[in-house]
């Protein structure tokens, strides 16, 4: 089983299998390899680099091994297409290490000039986000060899995925979720009226700080963001949130509906990004496009 | 008293951060490091939060020195650099190191795991009192922080001003 190696554009609904990210307590001795439906050996001793990525048997691995950082307390969080993310403590503090996986069917020029903008862009845009107020992790460094970046971990945090799927589960009714759609339609025209456009926008990409009921949203995951003015930017951008919301959380029209709202009440220059946003949802897949 | 961290990104090297009060001699200190002659780089405490800070821009540092990336001289001189929020060398000297009128200093040394720290000679250098890093909020000049790293007010409101810094220092190269 290869993990979800779906590159951008396309709709990602979280990354292979439901995301869990497992807070063991930080500096449990070892790194612990927790998620059962993730594919690949249990790894010994941080700074070992066993083969990490099993390709099951294809021939030739496409990717290279990526040995994971020799952080203490170290666990793996998910691997993604484009990255390895893990969780330990970086020179103290709980950190989250994103290492990129070289993709070598590429030319490695292309490659490389790929990773450090991928890498560059994801910096700019979370220190862009945070210089207007918008929570987002603080970059701690960037390894300019490799194309990782070690960011500040949001611990103790649920994503928003989790907390709407629990929330559902224990038999609430969808509507205690509309202040939290509220939340996230604010923040999200605060950040498109700062022209930063996410590019993967999902629920498993924002965040809650504990205590959930603070609403407290950290914007996470700006590997594809860029910056846009452009409306129909804007307008995709939430339709990708859209597609994602509601593929993942069946019965949640109301809740996508007042994020719209808010989105609209809080951005001065929404209409014109709503417009588009209709025009899109009908453009989408297995819409006709006569007449 | 002083904070040593290994660093984990190279497990060889280590990171000791040593804090002087009272100190008389920051002046002569100041020529011995232009010169080369001590070890260590020589930081004003006022644009400090927390060590926290010292140990990102050591990290940083260090991974430059060892790709062969560093815009400046020395390990150490790259230290005082990655602490500032432009690319302006002798700016980042300025603000960052030390001047003849401080009185207090703070000390960061890069040592090889293998090599003995050899602090006694470094302390005896300075002309003042060793004091435990739990003093360093005390001599912050935090207006003075937040201007040089140009803070924004929406910033303070969501963030810590450690976070704000780091996340400065640490993106610098690649904005």
């Amino acid at each position: 089983m290869a993990a979800a190696e779906a590159e951008a554009g396309s709709v990602r609904l979280g990354m292979a299998g439901t995301v869990d990210p497992a807070m063991d307590e930080p500096g449990s001795a070892g790194p612990a390899m927790d998620e059962p439906g993730f594919a690949g050996p249990a790894m010994d001793e941080p700074g070992s680099a066993g083969p990490v990525m099993d390709e099951a048997g294809t021939a030739g691995p496409v990717e290279l091994q990526v040995p994971p950082p020799p952080l203490p307390g170290l666990q793996l969080v998910r691997q993604g297409a484009e990255a390895h993310v893990y969780r330990g403590l970086f020179l103290g503090r709980a950190a989250v290490a994103k290492l990129r996986i070289p993709k070598r069917y590429r030319h490695p020029a292309l490659e490389e000039r790929l990773s450090r903008r991928r890498t560059a862009q994801e910096a700019r845009s979370l220190l862009r986000c945070r210089r207007a107020g918008i929570s987002a992790p603080a970059v701690y460094f960037v390894d300019s060899v490799t194309n990782s970046i070690y960011l500040e971990d949001i611990v103790d945090s649920v994503t928003v995925q989790d907390h709407i799927n629990s929330v559902q589960q224990s038999g609430n009714y969808t509507s205690s979720l509309v202040p939290l759609a509220e939340k996230m339609g604010e923040l999200l025209a605060r950040m498109h009226d700062e022209d930063l456009i996410h590019g993967d926008l999902t629920t498993c990409n924002i965040l809650l700080r504990p205590p959930t009921e603070k609403l407290d949203l950290v914007l996470i995951d700006f590997g594809l963001s860029f910056i846009s003015g452009l409306p129909e930017d804007k307008g995709v951008d939430l339709y990708v949130l859209e597609k994602a919301f509601l593929s993942t959380h069946p019965d949640t029209e109301i809740l996508f509906q007042a994020l719209l709202k808010t989105y609209a009440a809080t951005s001065k220059k929404s209409g014109p990004v709503i417009k588009r946003l209709d025009e899109v949802r009908l453009r989408g897949r297995k819409r006709s496009m006569i007449g | 008293m002083q904070v040593t961290h290994r660093l984990e990104l190279f497990p060889e090297r280590s990171v000791t951060v040593l804090l002087f009060n009272r100190v008389r001699n920051a002046a002569a200190l100041r020529k011995k490091a232009m010169e080369g002659a001590i070890e260590g780089a020589l930081i004003n405490p006022a644009m400090i939060v927390d060590p926290f800070q010292i140990l990102v821009a050591a990290n940083k540092a260090v991974h430059l020195h060892k790709t062969g990336k560093m815009k400046t001289k020395s390990l150490y001189a790259e230290i005082i650099f990655s602490l500032s929020p432009n690319n302006n060398i002798s700016d980042a000297f300025k603000k960052f190191g030390i001047s003849d009128s401080d009185t207090a200093v703070l000390i960061v040394l890069v040592v090889d795991r293998e090599k003995p720290v050899n602090l006694e000679d470094v302390a005896s250098q300075v002309e003042g009192q060793q004091v435990s890093l739990d003093e360093l909020p005390q001599l912050t000049d935090t207006a003075k922080v937040k201007k040089m790293y140009k803070i924004t007010p929406q910033e303070e409101k969501m963030s810590t001003l450690l976070d704000s810094i780091v996340c400065r220092m640490s993106t610098k190269d690649v904005l």
